[in-house]
């Protein structure tokens, strides 16, 4: 009896400390929300922020990536392409190449690559503030640490998660339309091209595919934020923390995409 | 507590303090001072200039190329210019206390406070330091309390 009191008592110690992360997560992302849409909150200082947070998470790796995602791209398209060749069914590839590779994996693999280039770095250079009292030291210098600090980097990497989406979401309906249709001209016509972008990007799903890649770049800064502020003032928690942000964030951001294939498919 | 050495007529005084639950009560006494203290360091991955800038561009919202000028004015002044563009773990115990006491005068706040300057400037003959270079910074703060323990009077009473 005993041991099951224990057993039960560390479980449910463990969900309410699961519960309790997410509260703050949750906490966190609502005044993120208010203060990001507050004009209040920027100045010149926290706009200069802002850039240099868009100018590493975006602009710095934008050549690298995009060429990334270029070669990621015509692999896939090769692929289905020459597969629905195969059995006959090429008429249909190119709305699958627009529903699965640009509507679902190219919004997902830009988020999962600043989630792990700059989520984990936002996580980190948190922590340590946190632990080092550098928070403190800002708020007692009356700086809002929030206004400088936290916010310029959710607004900063929201806007380069959807920028780098664009900019992929660009160059892979190019390549689809060189792959498909240049280069096997007597197959699909410039008309079915222009004809399945009208069908599969329609309003609602337009929507849905910005408003997905909006909680995705909202995600990959608010949860690593918030789970480095509840770090303990103790430096070996810092590598815990990080490794709690970047689990709590794939988990997010897998969650995110299953709700967004919900709304679009069930 | 008791003032145990007055100089600059009333800007500077040094506050001799009896033990930390002293010290603790007159750093909560005083939220309207800017404290220069062991346990509010500079942010980490800013530069000296930068750590001050971004007090003065947040506080006043000026532009980045002012903020940076008055900056530079104050690193001239007290002879610090070499360690502007360096970070808090390259820095000398000397160098960051200036990048801290200048971030904390640059707004030209009421009072200033210098909490235990033993544990800022450890390997520094610190009232002779702090001497001079509160007299290189003569107008541009009001006030400027040094809190110590009493036991470290007779290092303020030596002419070093």
């Amino acid at each position: 009896m005993t041991a099951l009191e224990a057993w039960l008592s560390q479980r449910g110690h463990g969900f309410f400390e699961w519960f309790n992360s997410w509260v703050r997560v949750f906490r966190f992302a609502t005044i993120a929300i208010a203060g990001a849409l507050s004009p209040s909150t920027y100045n010149k200082a926290t706009r200069l922020v802002m850039q240099k947070q868009i100018y590493f998470t975006a602009w710095q790796i934008l050549p690298g990536f995009v060429a990334f995602a270029a070669l990621f791209s015509f692999l896939i398209i090769e692929i289905v392409g020459s597969t629905a060749r195969n059995y006959g069914l090429y008429d249909y590839a190119l709305e699958l190449l627009m529903r699965i590779l640009v509507v679902e994996i190219l919004p997902m693999v830009t988020a999962l690559f600043v989630a792990l280039r700059t989520g984990a770095a936002i996580n980190t250079e948190v922590a340590l503030m946190k632990i080092q009292n550098e928070l403190d030291a800002l708020q007692r210098m009356g700086i809002d640490p929030l206004r400088l600090e936290l916010l310029p980097r959710v607004v900063g990497g929201t806007i380069s998660v959807l920028a780098l989406t664009a900019v992929n979401i660009v160059v892979a309906l190019w390549l689809t339309h060189l792959v498909l249709i240049d280069l096997h001209p007597w197959t699909l016509t410039n008309g079915d091209f222009t004809r399945l972008i009208g069908k599969v990007f329609d309003l609602p799903a337009l929507l849905v595919l910005w408003l997905k890649t909006l909680v995705f770049g909202f995600a990959v800064t608010v949860i690593p934020i918030a789970e480095a502020l509840s770090t303990p003032q103790k430096l070996f928690h810092a590598p815990i923390s990080v490794l709690r942000g970047m689990v709590r964030l794939f988990f997010s951001l897998m969650m995110i995409e299953a709700v967004a294939l919900a709304i679009v498919y069930v | 507590m008791n003032d145990a050495n007055e100089k600059s007529a009333a800007k500077k005084r040094v506050v001799l303090l009896a033990g930390d639950a002293e010290r603790r009560q007159l750093i909560e006494d005083h939220p309207e001072a800017f404290l220069v203290s062991e346990n509010l360091p500079l942010r980490a991955n800013l530069s000296v200039l930068e750590n001050i800038t971004v007090v003065l561009q947040f506080r006043t919202n000026t532009y980045i190329g002012e903020a940076n000028d008055a900056a530079w004015k104050l690193l001239t002044q007290v002879g610090h210019t070499a360690c502007a563009e360096q970070r808090d773990p390259d820095l000398t115990y000397e160098e960051r206390f200036v990048a801290k006491l200048l971030r904390a005068i640059v707004l030209a706040p009421p009072i200033i406070l210098i909490d235990r300057p033993a544990q800022l400037l450890p390997d520094t003959n610190y009232p002779f330091f702090l001497n001079k270079l509160l007299l290189a910074l003569e107008g541009r703060f009001e006030q400027c309390w040094i809190l110590d323990y009493a036991w470290n009077a007779p290092l303020y009473n030596s002419r070093a």
